[in-house]
C-alpha cells in the first residue's frame, strides 16, 4: 500500500491495472452472487423490522396471524439482517478484499455459487421456518434446527476459500486487512458450531445455555462483523483518499488487542442474573480493555483522514465508510462504560441495549458494508452507479435515519431502567412511557428503508447495465492514480 | 515462520482463552448441578416440566415470548433507586413480587432451552404461576391481554382459541369474556351504526327488558343518547349462541403459565 505514484513506471501501472482487471473478473461472479443475497436479505430484513417496530405501538396490526406475531416476526428479523444481510455482506468482503490485496485470482468459483445457494437456503429457511412456528428462542440462534447444517457448510466453503486465496498470494507484504479477515473466518465458524453444539445438539444444562448464547452472541458481532468491517475500513480509507495508513504498529496492536479482550466481554449481557458472579466480573473487565483497540484504529483511521475530509463530499464510498468507523469509536467507547456496575444495572433488560445494538449493528458495521458496495461493485460490473440522487438519498436516509433510531431508544430505554428499579412505578405508566419513543423508532425504521430501496434500485440498476462504462475512477470522484 | 500461520496461532491462542474461560469453565462447574432436598424424604426442587406444560413451554418458545418478558430475578442488592422520602433502595425485582429471592443457576437445570431473556417490555415471568394462579385470567389475558389491562401493548394470541357455535350448553373451558371481546377474537369488536340498527330492528326489545332488569332506570331507545346506552351495555354481556374455547397449544400455554414457580422454593444459595 505505501508505494507512492512516483515510484511507478508507467508500464508497471498498466501491468498492475490488468492483474486488477484479472483478479476483479474471477471474483465477479461468486462475490456478486453474495452481495446480490445480501441486499435482497437487507430488504427482506428491513421489512421485518417494520413490522414488529409497528406491532409495539399498534398491537392489533394483524393481531389474528400467528405467522406474524411480534415474537416471530423479532426472530425471523434477526435471522433476516444478522446471518442474511450482514453476513452475506461480510463475505462478499472478506472474498474481494482478500483476492485483491493478495493479488491472487478466486479459483474453482463452481464451489462459492454451491457456498452462495446452501446460504440462502439456510437463511430462507430459517425465516420461513420461525414465521411458520419453529423459533427457537435463542437470541441470535433462533433458525430452527434444519437451518445450520445449511450455513456451516456454506461458511466452511467460505473460510476454507479465504484462506485458500491467502495461501495463493503473490502480494508478499501482508496488510493489515488481510489479518482481520483471516481472523473472522476462522473465529466465526469455532463460535457458531461450538453454539450450536453446546445449545441444541447437545444442549448443556441449564444457565450454561444463556451463557453459551451471549459468548457467541457478543462474539458474533466482536469477531465476525467487526474485525470484516474493520478490515474493510482499514482498506477503504487509505485507498480513497489515496495515502497510507498513518501507523502500522497501532494496526497491529488494534488487532491483537481486539482478539484478546472482545472475546471475554460477553457476560454482561447476563449482569444480575442467575451466573456465578466472577463471570461477570471478568466480562466487565474484557470490556475496558476493550478501550485498547478502540482508541488505536481511531487515531489510525483518523490520522489517516487527516487533512482529507473534503474527500468526504466526492466519494460516496468513503462517506458510508467515515460514517461507520466514526460509529465503531462510538459503540465501542459506549459498550465499555455500559459494563459500568451503576449504568449497567440501570440499562439491563430495556431498549437502551436495542439502541446500543443498532449502533453497532447497523451504524458501524453496515455502514462499512454500504461504503464497501458502493466501491466494489463498478469494479466488478464495469459500470458507474447510474443516479447519484439515489446515492444521495440512500445515504441521509440512513444517516439521519439511524440517529433518530438511536438517539429516541436511548432515551426511552434509559428512563424505562430507572422506572423499572423503582418498585413504586407501576408498570402500566412503564408502558405508556415507551409508547412516543417507539413511534419515533418506526418513523427512523421507515426512513431506513426508503434509503435501503434506494440502494437496492442502485444495485439492480447497475446490475442491469444502467449507468456508463466505468472509466478508471469511481463516479463522484477522480480515484488517484495509483497501485494495486 | 509463515506470516500466515503466526496470524492463525494468534488467534487460535488469544480466542481459547476465551473459550476456556468462559464456556468450558462454566460447563463443568455448572453442568453437575443436582436438585436440592433438604431432608431425605423431601420432594426435591427443581422438578422438571411434564406433559401439558412441558408442551407449553414449546408454545412459548416459538412465539417468542422470551422477547418481551424475562425469567429471572435479581438480587435485593441489584439496581438503585430512591422513594419518596428521597431514601436510597437497591432492589426492585422482589419488591415488584417477581419472587421471593432472587434466582439461581439451580433454579434452572431442567430448563431447556433456558430462556432467561433480555429484555421486559412485559414484566418478568419467573413466579407468574404463584404470582397469579388464576388459569381464567391467563386464558382471557392471552386472547386479547386488553381485556384484562387496557394499556398493554402485549400482542393477542387469539390463535391459540377456537370460536365455535354453542351446541348443547356452554363449555365448561369456555372464556367468560363480554361480547366485544369474543365476537372478532383478538380484537375489540363493536357494530357498526348500520349493523347496530339491525340488531336493534331485531331484537331491541328484549334487549331493553334486559337491560332494565339489572338497572330499573328507564331507557329509551328511540334517542341516539339511549341507543348509545344500550350498545354499551349489550357489548358487556356474553354472546349468547357463540363460545371462545382455548385450543391444545392455549390449554398447554397456560400449564406451562402456572408451572412457573422459580424464585419461591427457598435455597441455601440464594440467601441474599
Ligand atoms: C410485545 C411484547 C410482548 C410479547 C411478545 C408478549 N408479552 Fe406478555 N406482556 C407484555 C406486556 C407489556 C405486559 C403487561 C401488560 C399486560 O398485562 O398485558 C404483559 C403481561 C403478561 C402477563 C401478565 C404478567 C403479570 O405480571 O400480570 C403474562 C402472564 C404474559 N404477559 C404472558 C405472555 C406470554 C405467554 C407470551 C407469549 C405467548 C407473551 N406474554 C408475549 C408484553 C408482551
Amino acid at each position: 500500500m505505501a508505494v507512492t505514484v512516483a515510484e511507478m513506471s508507467q508500464h508497471d501501472r498498466a501491468k498492475s491495472a490488468a492483474e486488477r482487471a484479472a483478479i476483479d473478473a474471477s471474483c465477479r461472479g461468486p462475490v456478486l452472487v453474495f452481495a446480490s443475497s445480501a441486499v435482497f436479505w437487507l430488504l427482506a430484513g428491513s421489512m421485518l423490522a417494520l413490522l414488529a417496530s409497528v406491532k409495539l405501538h399498534v398491537p392489533y396490526l394483524f393481531t389474528g396471524s400467528a405467522e406474524l406475531t411480534f415474537g416471530r416476526v423479532r426472530m425471523a428479523h434477526l435471522q433476516a439482517v444478522g446471518i442474511g444481510w450482514a453476513s452475506l455482506a461480510s463475505v462478499a468482503a472478506c472474498l474481494w478484499l482478500m483476492c485483491r490485496l493478495s493479488r491472487a485470482e478466486l479459483i474453482y468459483p463452481k464451489m462459492l455459487y454451491l457456498a452462495g445457494a446452501l446460504w440462502n437456503i439456510g437463511v430462507s429457511l430459517a425465516v420461513v421456518g420461525i414465521i411458520l412456528g419453529d423459533g427457537q428462542s435463542v437470541e441470535w440462534l433462533d433458525a430452527p434446527p434444519y437451518a445450520p447444517p445449511f450455513f456451516v457448510a456454506a461458511l466452511g466453503i467460505v473460510s476454507a476459500w479465504t484462506v485458500a486465496v491467502f495461501r495463493r498470494r503473490r502480494e508478499p507484504h501482508l496488510y493489515v486487512t488481510q489479518w482481520y479477515l483471516l481472523g473472522a473466518v476462522f473465529w466465526f465458524p469455532w463460535i457458531y458450531l461450538v453454539a450450536q453444539f453446546m445449545i441444541f445438539w447437545s444442549p448443556a444444562v441449564g444457565v450454561v445455555q444463556p451463557i453459551v448464547n451471549w459468548w457467541f452472541g457478543h462474539n458474533v458481532l466482536g469477531l465476525w462483523f467487526t474485525p470484516v468491517a474493520v478490515g474493510t475500513a482499514y482498506y477503504l480509507i487509505p485507498k480513497i483518499i489515496g495515502r497510507p495508513v498513518h501507523s502500522y504498529y497501532l494496526s497491529i496492536i488494534g488487532f491483537w488487542s481486539l482478539a484478546l479482550f472482545y472475546s471475554w466481554a460477553g457476560m454482561h449481557h447476563l449482569i444480575g442474573g442467575p451466573i456465578p458472579a466472577w463471570l461477570a466480573t471478568a466480562s466487565t473487565v474484557g470490556s475496558m480493555m476493550m478501550f485498547i483497540p478502540v482508541i488505536a484504529v481511531a487515531i489510525n483511521h483518523h490520522m489517516t483522514l487527516l487533512g482529507h475530509f473534503h474527500r468526504l463530499r466526492y466519494s460516496p464510498a468513503l462517506r458510508f465508510t467515515v460514517f461507520g468507523a466514526i460509529s465503531y469509536t462510538l459503540v465501542s467507547f459506549q459498550g465499555s462504560l455500559m459494563a459500568l456496575k451503576s449504568v449497567s444495572e440501570t440499562v439491563h433488560f430495556t431498549h437502551y441495549i436495542v439502541a446500543h445494538a443498532h449502533l453497532g449493528a447497523y451504524a458501524f458495521v453496515t455502514m462499512i458494508m454500504f461504503g464497501l458496495f458502493y466501491y466494489m461493485i463498478p469494479r466488478l460490473t464495469g459500470r458507474e452507479w447510474a443516479s447519484s440522487v439515489l446515492i444521495r438519498i440512500h445515504f441521509w436516509c440512513a444517516a439521519v435515519g439511524i440517529t433518530t433510531y438511536f438517539v429516541a431508544l436511548s432515551i426511552g430505554g434509559w428512563w424505562q431502567g430507572r422506572m423499572m428499579n423503582n418498585p413504586d412505578v407501576p408498570f402500566a405508566n412503564i408502558v405508556a412511557y415507551l409508547l412516543p419513543h417507539w413511534l419515533t423508532r418506526t418513523l427512523a425504521g421507515l426512513m431506513l428503508t426508503i434509503g435501503h430501496v434506494a440502494f437496492a434500485i442502485s444495485f439492480v440498476m447497475n446490475l442491469a447495465g444502467w449507468g456508463k462504462q466505468r472509466s478508471g475512477g469511481p463516479t463522484f470522484f477522480v480515484e488517484p492514480e495509483k497501485k494495486t | 515462520m509463515d506470516r500466515g500461520i503466526v496470524i492463525f496461532l494468534g488467534a487460535l491462542l488469544t480466542f481459547s482463552s476465551s473459550w476456556l474461560g468462559l464456556v468450558v469453565f462454566p460447563f463443568r462447574q455448572l453442568g453437575q448441578e443436582q436438585p436440592y432436598q433438604k431432608d431425605e424424604g423431601d420432594i426435591p426442587y427443581p422438578q422438571p416440566l411434564q406433559g401439558l406444560a412441558l408442551a407449553g413451554m414449546r408454545v412459548y418458545q416459538h412465539n417468542g415470548c422470551m422477547y418481551c418478558h424475562t425469567q429471572q430475578v435479581r438480587s435485593e442488592k441489584f439496581g438503585d433507586w430512591w422513594d419518596a422520602n428521597g431514601e436510597h433502595k437497591t432492589g426492585a425485582d422482589i419488591k415488584r413480587s417477581y419472587g421471593l429471592r432472587r434466582t439461581v443457576s439451580r433454579d434452572y437445570i431442567y430448563d431447556n432451552p433456558t430462556m432467561l431473556g433480555t429484555m421486559r417490555t412485559g414484566p418478568d415471568l419467573a413466579n407468574i404461576g404463584v404470582r397469579n394462579p388464576s388459569e381464567p385470567w391467563h386464558h382471557t389475558h392471552l386472547l386479547n391481554p386488553r381485556s384484562a389491562n387496557s394499556w398493554s401493548i402485549m400482542p393477542s394470541f387469539a390463535f391459540l382459541y377456537a370460536r365455535e357455535k354453542i351446541v348443547g350448553s356452554r363449555s365448561d373451558k369456555a372464556l367468560s369474556l363480554a361480547r366485544e371481546w369474543t365476537v372478532d377474537p383478538g380484537y375489540r369488536w363493536r357494530p357498526s351504526a348500520k349493523e347496530w340498527e339491525a340488531i336493534l330492528a331485531r331484537q331491541g326489545d328484549s334487549l331493553v327488558a334486559q337491560y332494565t332488569a339489572g338497572q330499573p332506570a328507564a331507557i329509551d331507545i328511540t334517542t341516539t343518547e339511549g341507543k348509545k346506552r344500550l350498545l354499551e351495555f349489550w357489548l358487556t354481556t356474553p354472546e349468547e349462541e357463540y363460545q371462545v374455547v382455548p385450543k391444545a397449544e392455549g390449554e398447554a400455554l397456560v400449564a406451562y403459565l402456572l408451572a412457573l414457580r422459580k424464585a419461591e422454593f427457598p435455597l441455601p444459595e440464594a440467601k441474599e
